[in-house]
């Protein structure tokens, strides 16, 4: 990243308390699956409709981490980590389902970690369907260093 | 494929999960960061791993958390579900590690459980640790 810790701490922190929606598209059970299987989880809810419809779901869905486990659904930077996550998970999310992203930044802080500076990005996101209900809530801590 | 279903008159507070054992190989991480579009290469990049002072290729932090997750929901069977889910990474694991994942009932309330979870590796150390609330069907 050319970007220095201390340049980006003070570039993000005007943008604290801001959010932005940006629509993910149409989700397909072949994305969610491939996840299930890279997750190694091969539960018959996420692969076979007469297995989740025993559950109780409408179609096979996906897993309920797949949305907030992608990184970014652009292009983003690539040295950022996760630290866990605090998930409600509101509704399954379906095949066909179109799904948009809302994007809050909490709050950022520098840090001196083990091998000098780091940020530590605290943001909600909350993943909703074409009639806005919501499927995901997601806040998270990113390490950037 | 037969998969039990928990009610919740099966389940007492202090009651343990299934323990659920996994061993990510460098396989399944370099799937993960492609499915995840994570191009961190701590997770695919050995040589670069190692730059960074880690002994291998890095578990992602959100594979911890699926391993977490499918320890609860695979204890709570296919009915169940899972509305509350939360992890934090403590340590690293690398690829070949054996990553067990356990948990423990400690709340359990109208037909609502909730559950502290850890996974832990081979030495017993402690890689992250969740929480998960689960509604589980009645009985009858």
């Amino acid at each position: 990243m050319s970007v220095s810790i201390p340049d980006l701490c003070e570039e993000l922190k005007r943008y604290v308390g801001r959010s932005e929606r940006t629509d993910l598209g149409i989700i397909r059970r072949k994305s969610f699956q491939r996840f299930a299987i890279a997750a190694d989880n091969l539960n018959p809810v996420f692969f076979e409709a007469d297995s989740a419809k025993a559950a109780g779901y409408s179609d096979v869905v996906a897993p309920p981490l797949f949305l907030s486990s992608v990184r970014n659904w652009q292009v983003g930077p690539p040295r950022i980590m996760g630290g866990g996550q605090d998930l409600e998970l509101h509704a399954p999310v379906t095949d066909g389902a179109r799904v948009s992203m809302e994007l809050r930044l909490d709050g950022v802080e520098m840090k001196q970690g083990r091998s000098g500076d780091l940020l530590l990005i605290k943001v909600t996101q909350i993943y909703r369907d074409d009639a806005d209900l919501p499927l995901v809530t997601c806040r998270e801590t990113f390490i950037a260093r | 494929m037969h998969r039990h279903q928990l009610c919740f008159e099966d389940v007492k507070t202090g009651a343990a999960l299934t323990p659920l054992v996994k061993r990510p190989t460098t396989v399944q991480l370099f799937r993960f960061s492609a499915v995840t579009w994570n191009a961190h290469r701590i997770h695919f990049d050995k040589p670069y791993a190692i730059t960074e002072g880690y002994p291998d290729v890095l578990v992602q932090a959100h594979l911890h958390g699926s391993f977490l997750y499918q320890a609860v929901a695979d204890w709570a069977g296919p009915r169940a579900r899972v509305n509350g889910f939360r992890w934090q990474n403590r340590a690293i694991a690398v690829a070949g590690d054996e990553l067990t994942c356990s948990g423990t009932v400690v709340k359990a309330d109208a037909g609502v459980v909730e559950c502290e979870l850890e996974e832990r590796n081979r030495k017993g150390e402690l890689c992250a640790s969740g929480w998960a609330r689960v509604e589980l069907p009645r009985r009858g």
